[in-house]
Formats: structure tokens, sequence, C-alpha cells
């Protein structure tokens, strides 16, 4: 096992990939009640289209599979439903989909090992049915409707529309009550065969552990299983312009909610962490709490709260977005782009940079509060080609000039588009 | 359990408690203050107003941009401040969470400190201007409180939900908005909000939470906090949460319509109990009805019926409440509710049986020995032992829990009524 420590956080990630592809990572958290494990395979939503390693033909599947995988993937042949088996260890299970990645998860006090080969047959173990898949397209149609209520869902999911052309990113995760309809359980089982290859699996755990021997255990639970090759995954090909500026949904809300989105273009693998701290100071210090822009904005009853500020990417998109409440989300936008733009004019003032630097880096240290977030971030982040503890390390080289190459590069007027849902 | 962590609770002054958790778990140390007051029609509006107008700026950091930079200094400690509806009382929370020292790049901070000082200064020494607070914050914040109670119908789900405890608690105190009410707006002014302020900052309860690694001198540092000092001893003015008697009214059924793609069940239960004990057995009763996966509601609406994605129960403490959650098809209203009821008629029947029984307590168990895993959650656990004047260690609140038996659960659901059905709708 490969042992990476961080003297700044002063917590280290034991990682090891298997002889069947599967990587391993584990970070001991001493002291700590609660053990957390999450098994992630690299397949998302965004995965309808690919080729499986050794056909030639591509594969489409409906949208949604992914996230019907997830729900489905707890039923037992023996009739049991793994979900429960694992609630009635005292465990608590759950399993989510995300674009790029589905995971299953446990956090427990008690009977980890118990609850560990539950987790770990049920995942290696798939039953699909067609009266258990049938009976799946209530429930998960139920779950599509309860996003449909959320506002804060549609403004976002609109951004998406409004930035993307072909992008399956644009599309909800779920997928619709339409295309849910064709799934069966062979397009099931085929989506389970071709990702839920180990090669293509991350498993992280925190916690109070010895790594040595959870490691073994990890081991001793795996099924005989090889490696497969490549699975070529086909994204359409995405313009760099995006689709509109503007876009709009009525919906019943006592105050507009927006989102301003930025549409990116994906940084070269060494410097997409940089970048998204880059990317992560500039936005605090164009429309964050210490900004000119925020005060002026609240202080004329624009906004009523900080807004949110998210960088999101994966291996094929990158977006930035900023979403709130506002009466006027166009003056917002406005006002935004006008700071944007003096602050490209006439470069970015060094305090301000550098507390807002110092903010940030309080932030990646807090992260290793809890260990869910633990594990989920070095999860999350694996699957974007990145240790999270580079986080802590690259900090220091993003400086002013930096900063200002990646604000002119990426701030640009063209790429940014509003939704609002009023 | 618990070797990393030691609570110790010391009254500074009459109406006035210092907490300090010392724990070595965390990268952060997080200082927390509560005041508590008794809920009231007359000044629900004025607190909520209050909490927004405290968080705009105190002497020493007049504007909010002034608080935002020097928590940026201090790598971003994150302060916020809140106001909730707990049992009768109203309770204004500031929390300031700031990463320890041992984390910070640059040795010689005292973090802990600066956080305790900057804390207690917006809560004690707020911006005051000719013997009232700030006109332009009081105006701004008042438009603010406003957005936020004409935006309660945003989030649909919680919206039923906060419907479903009004309807129950039509004409009580328990049934009143957490942040107030429009037309009480216009009779807030600066100095009648600063008048407010003061007489609640002489009168309320104040818990003053301390949690991370402290040093031998930090609880003496602590107490020679200056607004600490200033603080009045008080026979602290709020409610001890005592049991209710559960009046038997006939089941109220509620529908409202609203633009929503799904409907959204609530119903509220009331659950008749008499002695502070049994609320052990109704937070077992609770977990098997509705409260995990396990649940009879979760496998009956969810899995058996394919009915919807969320079928769950919660107990509220305070005032002996269950409350069932559903997201349903509006059409299939009339099934959900009949396979709802059947469960509490199962549960009256005592089929559950002991696995169930085991199951629910080990999920419990587990949520309470995490507790200490989360500094906020810790807080949380130990202010609500606080209000409610026990002194249940993590210890023996799962001894509490242990002990339930079946027969424990079953008299419970003898105990349980629906009050109220409430069904949000297109």
């Amino acid at each position: 096992m490969q042992v990476i420590e961080n003297l700044k956080v002063k917590e280290k990630l034991y990682t090891e990939k298997l002889e069947n592809g599967l990587t391993v990572m584990i970070i001991p958290k001493k002291g700590m009640q609660k053990k957390y494990i999450v098994w992630g395979t690299n397949y998302g939503s965004n995965d309808s289209k690919f080729v499986v390693p050794g056909e030639q033909n591509e594969t489409e599947v409906p949208k949604g599979v992914a996230h019907f995988l997830e729900h489905k993937m707890f039923e037992q042949e023996n009739g049991t439903n793994s979900l429960d088996v694992l609630t009635s260890l005292g465990v608590e299970a759950n399993a989510y989909t995300t674009n790029d990645h589905t995971a299953y998860l446990f956090e427990a006090t008690d009977k980890f090992y118990e609850a560990l080969d539950e987790l770990m047959d049920y995942v290696q173990h798939p039953y699909f049915t067609d009266e258990n898949v049938e009976k799946e397209k209530g429930i998960i149609g139920q779950e599509i409707m309860m996003y449909d209520d959320y506002p804060e869902w549609r403004v976002y999911l609109n951004t998406l529309e409004a930035m993307y052309h072909n992008h399956p990113v644009k599309l909800d995760i779920t997928g619709t009550i339409e295309t849910i309809k064709d799934i069966d359980k062979e397009i099931l089982y085929k989506c389970y065969n071709t990702f839920y290859n180990p090669s293509n699996m991350t498993l992280v755990v925190c916690g109070d552990f010895e790594p040595e021997k959870l490691i073994e255990e990890i081991k001793n639970r795996l099924i005989p299983n090889k490696a497969n090759g490549e699975i070529k995954r086909i994204y359409p090909q995405e313009p760099e312009n995006v689709v509109k500026n503007e876009v709009e949904q009525k919906m019943d809300v006592s105050q507009p909610l927006y989102t301003i989105g930025i549409k990116d273009k994906i940084a070269e693998e060494k410097e997409k962490v940089k970048k998204h701290i880059a990317i992560e100071i500039l936005l605090n210090m164009i429309i964050g709490g210490s900004s000119e822009l925020y005060k002026k904005l609240y202080n004329e009853g624009t906004i009523y709260s900080m807004p949110s500020l998210d960088y999101e990417f994966s291996k094929d998109y990158a977006h930035i977005l900023i979403s709130g409440q506002s009466k006027e989300p166009k003056k917002v936008l406005e006002e935004f782009k006008k700071t944007v733009k003096q602050m490209q004019q006439n470069g970015i003032n060094e305090d301000d940079f550098n507390r807002t630097r110092k903010m940030i880096y309080g932030g990646y240290v807090r992260e290793y509060n809890n260990v869910a977030d633990i594990a989920r971030m070095f999860l999350a982040d694996s699957f974007k080609g990145i240790n999270s503890f580079d986080y802590l390390e690259e900090i220091d080289t993003v400086n002013l000039d930096y900063a200002k190459q990646v604000l002119d590069d990426v701030f640009k007027d063209e790429k940014i588009v509003i939704s609002i849902v009023d | 359990m618990l070797e990393n962590m030691d609570y110790k609770v010391k009254e500074i002054k009459e109406g006035v408690k210092l907490h300090l958790i010392n724990t070595d778990k965390f990268k952060t140390n997080l200082v927390a203050v509560f005041l508590t007051t008794p809920l009231n029609r007359e000044t629900i509006t004025f607190d909520s107003v209050l909490s927004a107008v405290l968080r705009r700026g105190s002497q020493n950091m007049p504007t909010q941009e002034q608080i935002s930079k020097e928590l940026e200094e201090m790598y971003g400690a994150t302060f916020d401040c809140g106001i909730n509806k707990t049992g009768d009382n109203h309770i204004f929370k500031f929390y300031l969470e700031a990463i320890n020292d041992n984390f910070c790049p640059q040795k010689d901070e005292n973090m802990l400190k600066t956080s305790v000082e900057k804390l207690l200064d917006i809560v004690c020494n707020p911006l005051v201007e000719g013997g009232h607070f700030k006109d332009e914050y009081v105006n701004q914040e008042k438009e603010n409180i406003k957005h936020i109670i004409e935006g309660k119908k945003d989030n649909k789900a919680m919206y039923a939900q906060d419907r479903c405890i009004e309807e129950m608690y039509k004409n009580e105190i328990f049934g009143l908005y957490k942040y107030g009410y429009v037309e009480d707006l216009e009779k807030i002014n600066s100095k009648n909000l600063y008048e407010h302020y003061l007489k609640l900052k002489d009168e309320c309860k104040i818990d003053i939470f301390v949690s991370g690694i402290l040093g031998e001198n930090d609880e003496t540092e602590i107490e020679k906090n200056e607004n600490i000092l200033n603080l009045k001893s008080r026979t602290p003015n709020y409610i001890v949460s005592k049991l209710e008697e559960k009046k038997n009214m006939e089941e109220k059924q509620v529908n409202e319509s609203m633009e929503v793609t799904q409907g959204k069940l609530v119903i509220g239960l009331d659950i008749n109990i008499n002695n502070e004990e049994l609320k052990y057995d109704v937070l077992v009763y609770n977990s098997i009805l509705g409260g995990t996966a396990n649940s009879k509601l979760f496998q009956n609406v969810r899995e058996k019926a394919s009915l919807a994605y969320t079928a769950s129960s919660s107990y509220v403490r305070y005032k002996n409440n269950i409350f069932i959650n559903c997201g349903i098809e509006i059409n299939n209203y009339e099934k959900a509710l009949e396979i709802i009821k059947q469960q509490l008629q199962e549960m009256k029947n005592g089929n559950f049986t002991e696995e169930d029984l085991q199951n629910s307590k080990k999920i419990i168990i587990s949520s309470i020995n995490s507790i200490d895993d989360e500094q906020d959650t810790e807080i949380t656990y130990f202010l609500g032992q606080e209000l409610t004047n026990n002194n249940v260690s993590l210890d023996e609140y799962k001894e509490k829990i242990e002990k339930v038996t079946k027969d424990d659960v079953l008299n419970i659901a003898q105990k349980v009524s629906v009050n109220t059905i409430y069904f949000l709708k297109n």
C-alpha cells in the first residue's frame, strides 16, 4: 500500500490498486466512532453511449439507466433487500448517482464487518427481474416528480440547458418518466457488466481503522474477477459557445431564483486543481461576503443573502455556477459582468487576494472534520483524476498572476448565461 | 466511548452558563451562543428581525463587509446566526467556527480567543447610533424578513410540514411561524427593536458553548471576556418543556391547493403520555413506524405499493408529536392514506416483531454513538438536555433505549391518535 501524508491537516491516505483493477483508499481517523465506506463506479448519468470492451459496435441506452441501476442493486436473488439487511444491522445505508459516478455506502458505529459482507456481496451480485424492474418505475417516477417541485433544481437544470448544446450533463440524472419506460433487465445487466468491473471502481473508507488489516478484509470479500479493458465512452461533439444567454421558467415562487452560469473549457490534467482553486478565490473576490459588489447589491435590496458559488467539472465538462434569489436577477447579472470587466482592466487587489486565499485554505482544512465528507470527497475527486490532498498542496502556488490569467481566460461575456425561475 | 471528549458545565452567573467540550477530534473550534426566550405572538417578529440586524455589525466591526474581512483573515472562519422554534421557546443561535491553531500555517495565532471575542462582540455589543440600532440596517432587514416569510411556500415539502403544525396548534404558541408575520413588520423601528434587544439580553437564558482542543488557560481566558463579564445575573425567562395532556380531538382534515406536480401528505399524530421516561419508548415506536428503511411506512407505502419515493415519520420530542411525511401522486391520496392508517393499526395490534424492535434500537443507539463525531450535533444534544433540565449522559441515553421492550412500544401505540391530515395538491 502506498502511503501519502499531508502535513497541513496531519492526515494520511493509504491507497492500493489491486490486481483486479479495483482502487482502494483508506483514510484512518483515530477516535471517531463513525466508520464510513463508499464504493463507487465511474459510471454516471452522462454515460449512456459507449463501446463495451471487446465489442465493435456502440451501445446506446435510455437516459437514466445509471440511476435506475442504483435503485435496483439492493434487490437480492434470495428475496432479501440489502438496504433492509444493512438497516437491521443498525447501520445507515444509502446510495447516490451523479453525472460521472454511482456510489453505494454505509456508515456504522458497530458491526462494520458484518455490514461490509453485505455491501460487498450486493454490489457484486446484481439480480434483476422483469417484475422488480417494472415496480421500480413507480418509485422513480415519484422521485422525478419530487424534483419537479424544487425550483432550485429547475433553475439549475435550465442553466445547463442554456450552456450545453449536446452534452448529456444537461439532462436529469434520473432520466424522465418517458425515458425510464424503456429500461428493462437486459439493459441493466449490460450496463452493470460493463461499468461495475473492478477496474472501473474505487472503494474509499474513513474511520478508526488499521489500514493493513482493513485492506485484507476487503480483498477477502472480492469475488474472482478480471480487470476488463478500457470502456470507450462516446460524448457528442460539444461546441465551445453557449446555446443561449438567457432562459426563463414560470413557477410558483415568492421571489425569482437565478443561476448565472459560465461555460468553461476542460483544464489540462495537471492544471485542474490549480484552476479550481483560482476560480474559487476569484468568485469570492467578485461577489463574496466582503466584496464591493455584494455590499452594493445587498444594500440596495437587490439580493438578500450571499449567492452560492460553485465550480463543477468532470473529465469532459466544466462550468461555474452562481445561484441565489433576487427581485431583479438581470441586474445581478449586469453588475456581475461590470465588476468582472473592471477587475480584468484594473487588475486584482493583492490584499484582497491574499485574504481570500487564506479563507479558501481554511475551508479545505475544515473538510477533514467529518468521516462521511472525507470519504465522499476522495471518491468524487478520484473519478476526476485528482487526489484530494492536492488542494492543500497546490494552494500556495496559486498566485496573483495566475489568478489574473484565469480571470481573463474564463470570465468571458459570451460564455455567461442566466437562468431565471419566477 | 467518549475517551476523547470531556464535557463540563459551569454557571458563570445566574442564568448564564458556559459549556466546555474538550475534544481533539476536529480541525476546528466551534463557539456557539444560544439565547432562549419564550415564544410569543407579540414579539416573534421582533425576534426574527433582531437576529438579522445583529448580524449586520457591532461597535468594533460596524459593517458586514468588515465582519467578513475579519473572518476571512481567520482562515475563513464561518459565522452565522439564526432563530429556531424549539418547543415553546424561540432560540437565537450564533456560531463561529474557525480552524484550530494546530492547522494554521502561521504559529502565532490564538484562534479560540479571537473567535470568542468576535462572536460575543456581535451578540453583546451591537452597533448603536444615538441610542438605537442603525436605521438603515433595521429597514433593510425588515425587508429581508418579509422576503423570508413570503418565501415560506417556495419549498413545498417544508411548507406542508409547517402548515400541518399550524393547523394542529391553531391559536397556540407552537403554531406560530418562526420568522413571524408580515403585518407586524411595520410596528418595528430602530428604537423599539433596540429596547426589545436590551430586555432580551438581560432576561433570556444564555448558554455559551465552546468545543475544540481546549488548553489549560482557555477556560479562565474565556471567563475574562469583557462582554461575558458585563452580562447581568438573571432569573432566566424561558419555558422548561413539560408534558402536556393531549385532548382527544376529532381527526382534522385540511386540503390546500398550490402549483405542485406531486402531492405532499403530512399527518400529525398526538402521543398522549404522562411520563417523560416514556419518550424513549416513543423514539423506538417512531423508528419502527417510519424512522428507517425497514420501517412499516417505507416498506408498505414505498417498497410494496410503489406509491412514493419518500415515506417516513419523525418525532418532535418537545411537543410529543410524530409527523408522517409522504410525497405521492395526487390521485393516490386515498390509497396512501389507507395504507398509512393500516400501519398505525398494525402497530396498535402489536404486529411487529422482536427483530423490528431490536433493529430499531440498534439504529437509535448507533446515532447516539456518533453524536460526539460532530461538534454541532454534540452541542445541540447538550443544549437540549439543558433546556429540558435533563442530565442524561450519552451512556445513560443508550441504556434507556436498550431497556425498551415490545410491550413498552405496544403501550405507546395505544396512545397514538391522528390529530391532523394535511394534503397539499394542485
